[in-house]
């Protein structure tokens, strides 16, 4: 079991590797696209860390921040801190944030949120064959959705972002009060 | 007939301006001073692109640790393997497709680089369904997108190539050149 965690400590650290890690990343900015093709959010179930079972549809009535991420990709790492600070903020209203990791394992993300240094307390939910991020059109990670209360996908971002900026803030601001 | 002819030539001019091709981009190679691996990056009006040598080895460890088969593991970390940023830096949509993309060999040979698509077409024979290390083939950018993951080029690991990559912005399809790019050493333990 040890070394399990520890491979997968080294694989975090992977894509890219330790080598490249001195390279500066690109910068996380806050623009989130609006989408101008109407896009209703594909339901979907799926089981957090503790086996609860999560439906999209539980959820309508909320804004959603719908991201699709995995442990070893470096802008997902780096994006979450603040997914989790946006999160705390807006939590005692009717916003949510659903975390869908792609294709991992329970194993690899207790190793992850231990590692991570912060307590990550929005739902993460495990889209083992990546059936999901297919019905989202998802390319590559991370990509986040932001959907309205009535359902309908409004936003995306392609890569790392800041979501506690306040710009991101307002946008969510004004689909809830919608 | 002439007609047809002048119709003909205005589809071209038409295609020409729609059309820039090879630019010098501001080029920067930054080399990593533990590894000695080097990076190269290139800025253009609106699109940016990183590629980042990977070595074997790294490449063997990724697709080890995913459970590829060893003849699939083995298989593409012959490949000259980059990690890849690609970036929109500009105010608008703009989309990209590997399926544009190639590299020139020395002699002038230019080659296809290998799309997302055509790896998980041969992985899925094998089984394998992850493909998400590998650089998307296609994507629409919006303001402040951005993307990582593997670029493959399959060419002898001495050799040097010029790499070429399109992006397309308002309208107008742009193509940028990143020359002398070379893939990262093989281990000393192995053929070169």
């Amino acid at each position: 079991m040890p070394f399990k965690f520890i491979s997968m400590f080294l694989c975090c650290l992977l894509l890219f590797p330790a080598q490249a890690a001195e390279r500066q990343q690109p910068k996380l900015g806050h623009h989130l696209t609006p989408q101008s093709e109407a896009m209703h959010a594909p339901d979907f179930t799926l089981e957090d860390i503790d086996a609860r079972k999560y439906s999209l549809n539980d959820y309508r009535g909320k804004v959603i921040m719908l991201n699709f991420w995995a442990t070893w990709c470096p802008p997902c790492r780096r994006e979450l801190p603040s997914m989790e600070r946006l999160h705390q903020k807006l939590k005692s209203s009717d916003f949510v944030v659903l975390a869908l990791d792609q294709m991992e394992d329970s194993d690899q993300i207790f190793t992850f949120t231990g590692d991570i240094g912060i307590d990550l307390t929005f739902p993460i939910l495990f889209d083992r064959d990546s059936s999901v991020a297919r019905a989202y059109g998802v390319m590559g990670l991370p990509t986040t959705y932001l959907i309205d209360k009535k359902g309908n996908v409004r936003f995306r971002a392609i890569g790392g972002r800041e979501f506690d900026h306040p710009e991101v803030e307002k946008q969510i601001l004004q689909l809830l009060q919608e | 007939m002439p007609n047809t002819i002048n119709a003909r030539l205005a589809k071209i001019i038409c295609l020409c301006l729609l059309y820039t091709p090879a630019q010098a981009a501001e080029v920067t190679i930054h080399k990593i001073e533990a590894s000695g691996l080097l990076t190269w990056t290139a800025k253009d009006d609106g699109f940016s692109v990183e590629l980042i040598q990977l070595n074997p080895d790294f490449v063997r460890a990724v697709y080890g640790k995913r459970d590829f088969p060893a003849d699939e593991v083995e298989r593409i970390a012959d490949y000259c393997v980059f990690g890849t940023i690609i970036q929109n830096t500009s105010q608008q949509q703009l989309s990209y497709r590997v399926a544009d993309w190639r590299y020139i060999e020395k002699g002038g040979k230019s080659n296809p680089v290998k799309t997302k698509a055509q790896w998980l077409a041969e992985w899925r024979n094998a089984g394998i369904t992850f493909a998400w290390t590998l650089l998307p083939e296609s994507g629409d950018f919006g303001i402040g997108d951005w993307q990582q993951g593997f670029t493959t080029i399959k060419i002898d690991r001495n050799e040097t190539f010029d790499f070429i990559y399109t992006w397309t912005l308002d309208g107008v399809k742009h193509e940028g050149k990143i020359p002398n790019m070379s893939c990262a050493p093989a281990p000393l333990n192995q053929p070169q």
